[in-house]
């Protein structure tokens, strides 16, 4: 009798727990008010140049409405987070944003499910920045492996490189990124870019960002002091929209 | 028999009202306007004397007239509106059909299983259908993915029941309708074409039930080309260019598990998670101990009717496994396969139930999963697209998972009430663009908040911006951001916690 009960007893136990899973699922997500108690802490500590996020990044429209003041465009669309001592991350569901892996928090609170925790760190120092140079064409905010990215956009023709050559200070370290902007392009062609880095007729770094790779990074060392950096974009194939951006770093 | 007919007409007729109650939350789906406009045309053609076949039913792939899907639904929709508008307004009378056909299909899964199980089978197997959140969410849109469903299930049973009729005409008439609802019905002839050769096989007669063959191969094509006037003109060229439109069709973009996927090849396992995660966890425990069942025990029916199932089942999922089928719409591409699931829910369940030789097993046991899929439903309405099932943890998990959010922009009518409270202004209606107009003369939104336009130009001409969230429309964000200068919008709004829908205010 007792082996006969259990499937029927199993059947009981789950459709029980769906209807009680279901409606916590339905509840588990914070609500306007512990996300607004949650911004009032970041507002009443934040200092200027402040990264704020947030996670799991399917939530960062809700932190976006509650915080979004706080984040300039040149904030949302940055190259990566290095150049920021401080973070703020306002996370749910146990979530972490990439931002802060690795960090130690200085200081965490709890509000209705939101953590806020604050990081902090030696910053990168930025010795110059392509972005704002003035030297090329104008800087778009381009969407790139579905996230924000401030960059230069090149579109080469297949087999004709295209050369941008920006004076820059630099500084030890150049770093940069570099993507297929996009994501209709990326799905109808299916090659990808390329994107070349010369620093006095020396290629330094090159990339080969294809559809699926995102914001790719590279790197290179270089001595400090006035240089040409030359940036080559090419492909075999057309309408790949490169999007690059990079820093120099002491 | 009588009360078992009537219950089981008690509960396509609840389903009927279950479906029609429910679209009325739901938004207007992007494709819906295709097939709501064309539906208009072809019942006017229909009705008012036949004019010329090009105008309304011709023209290229992807336009107004919307000859790249069959016709059969959009001109029962196209008379539906004709007749019920002043009953169930405009929208709700075009969705009318795929309600009924929802409510036929819980019929037909009821008797079938009323005939080959039991009454109790029955019941649970109709319920389980009728308590599934995203059928019911597709059988209240005036689209085919519900319909095709029923008149697919319609065809695996007239092909069961013509197997023991002199004259099986039913079968044929039912594909050829299938076939003038949606092009997957031809899959089914890989289904009923394999159980075919098992039962003759086993028969030792290659042609045992030949009536069955003929009226597929004959009576299923008539009734297809006699549906459709764009095919009389030209047929073979017609076919060709509404065949060559599906195997070609463009990959539009999917989230699943956290990668928009775009281009094959696809994950094989989309359709397992998917229904893992889209099927209330209790239907599919009981579905799995129906399996089971069916695996030591099975009608004794020469017709093999769980092989029936089975094929049936595997002909409407299978292409999923391959990896080049296009993925994006998920498991509304093979809800054909949910009648077999839910006869199997139906099988387990009371198979459970029936091992404890209780009176008061058989109802308890009924009831707990019929109240597990209504808790599915209430949780899903009437965002039905992002919830996911609490296996997934809702919502919520769903998007943890990294699920597809939604599609078809069916959500933007959730942010009508909060734009209502705004001064009007120029609107960028995004993915909801083609449904704007609807909503304006449905008077969900005053006349000043037009449409703005498309993209770019569509942006900058607005004054209040909407973006309905899928990983792929990202890119909407970032073109509001530069032209109104902030990250930030002025309203999110959410299923459970997950954003769905944010709206943007030119400051």
């Amino acid at each position: 009798m007792r082996s006969r009960a259990i499937p029927a007893l199993l059947l009981v136990i789950v459709a029980l727990w769906e209807v009680v899973a279901a409606i916590r699922a339905a509840t588990s997500v914070p609500d306007d008010d512990a996300w607004e108690r949650a911004a009032q802490i970041v507002r009443s500590q934040h200092q200027a140049g402040d990264l704020i996020v947030f996670a799991p990044g399917w939530v960062d429209p809700v932190g976006r409405l509650h915080l979004g003041d706080l984040i300039p465009i040149e904030m949302a669309g940055r190259m990566d987070a290095a150049r920021y001592g401080r973070i703020w991350e306002l996370s749910i569901r146990g979530a972490h944003a990439p931002e802060t892996v690795g960090l130690a928090p200085v200081f965490s609170q709890d509000v209705g499910g939101v953590t806020v925790r604050r990081f902090e760190r030696a910053p990168a120092v930025v010795v110059s920045d392509v972005l704002a140079s003035g030297q090329h064409g104008a800087v778009t905010l381009a969407e790139v492996g579905f996230e924000p990215h401030r960059c230069i956009q090149v579109v080469p023709s297949p087999g004709h490189p295209q050369r941008i050559t920006i004076p820059m200070q630099l500084g030890t370290r150049l770093v940069g990124y570099a993507g297929l902007a996009d994501v209709f392009t990326r799905r109808d062609i299916r090659a990808p870019g390329s994107l070349a880095v010369e620093i006095a007729g020396r290629q330094v770094a090159q990339v080969h960002p294809g559809v699926d790779d995102g914001w790719v990074r590279f790197e290179a060392a270089t001595t400090p002091g006035p240089a040409d950096v030359t940036f080559v974009a090419s492909a075999d194939a057309p309408q790949r929209l490169i999007c690059f951006a990079a820093e120099a770093r002491q | 028999m009588k009360r078992e007919r009537l219950v089981g007409l008690a509960l396509a007729v609840i389903t009927v009202v279950a479906v029609m109650i429910n679209q009325r939350d739901v938004g207007i789906a992007r494709d819906e306007v295709v097939y709501m406009s064309a539906a208009t045309s072809y019942a006017h053609w229909w009705l008012g004397g036949f004019g010329p076949i090009e105008k309304t039913w011709g023209g290229p792939m992807g336009g107004g007239n919307n000859p790249e899907h069959p016709p059969f639904v959009k001109e029962l929709e196209g008379i539906s509106h004709a007749l019920f508008s002043g009953v169930f307004g405009e929208v709700g009378a075009y969705r009318f059909p795929s309600a009924v056909l929802h409510g036929v299909c819980v019929w037909l899964v009821y008797s079938f299983t009323l005939e080959l199980w039991g009454f109790a089978e029955a019941i649970l197997a109709a319920l389980a259908l009728l308590l599934l959140p995203r059928a019911l969410f597709h059988a209240g849109l005036a689209a085919f993915d519900a319909p095709i469903m029923t008149l697919w299930f319609a065809t695996v049973v007239a092909y069961y029941r013509g197997l023991t009729r002199t004259w099986p005409w039913q079968v044929g008439v039912v594909w050829g309708l299938a076939l003038a609802t949606k092009h997957t019905a031809l899959l089914l002839p890989f289904a009923l074409g394999l159980h075919y050769a098992v039962i003759a096989w086993r028969a030792k007669q290659p042609l045992v039930h030949w009536r069955v063959l003929v009226s597929l191969a004959v009576l299923g094509p008539l009734v297809f080309f006699a549906l459709w006037p764009n095919l009389w003109t030209a047929p073979i060229a017609h076919t060709q260019a509404w065949l060559a439109f599906h195997m070609h069709h463009v990959h539009y973009n999917f989230e699943y598990l956290g990668t928009n996927w775009n281009a094959p090849r696809f994950p094989w396992h989309v359709p397992l998670v998917t229904t893992l995660f889209t099927v209330p966890t209790a239907t599919l425990a009981a579905a799995l101990t129906g399996a089971a069942v069916w695996t030591r025990k099975r009608p004794a029916d020469p017709r093999s009717p769980v092989l029936l199932l089975a094929l049936s089942a595997a002909a409407s999922i299978g292409p999923f496994f391959l990896g080049t089928t296009p993925i994006f719409g998920a498991e509304k591409h093979w809800m054909p396969a949910l009648p077999t699931i839910c006869i199997a829910a139906g099988v387990g369940g009371i198979w459970a139930a029936r091992q404890l030789k209780h009176r008061l097993a058989v109802p308890v046991l009924t009831a707990c999963i019929a109240l597990a899929g209504a808790t599915e439903v209430i949780m899903s309405h009437p965002y039905a697209l992002t919830w996911y099932s609490a296996l997934a943890g809702g919502a919520p998990g769903g998007a943890d998972l990294g699920m597809n959010r939604q599609f078809w922009g069916v959500s933007a009518r959730g942010v009508l009430p909060f734009l209502r409270a705004q001064p009007p202004g120029p609107v960028y209606s995004h993915d909801a663009s083609p449904a704007w107009g609807w909503y304006i003369k449905q008077g969900l939104l005053p006349g000043g908040f037009r449409d703005s336009g498309h993209e770019d130009q569509g942006v900058r001409a607005s004054t209040y911006a909407i973006v309905i969230h899928e990983k792929h429309f990202n890119r909407h964000d970032y073109m509001i951001w530069q032209s109104y200068g902030t990250v930030r919008p002025v309203f999110v709004l959410r299923a459970h916690g997950v954003p769905i829908v944010s709206v943007y205010k030119r400051p």
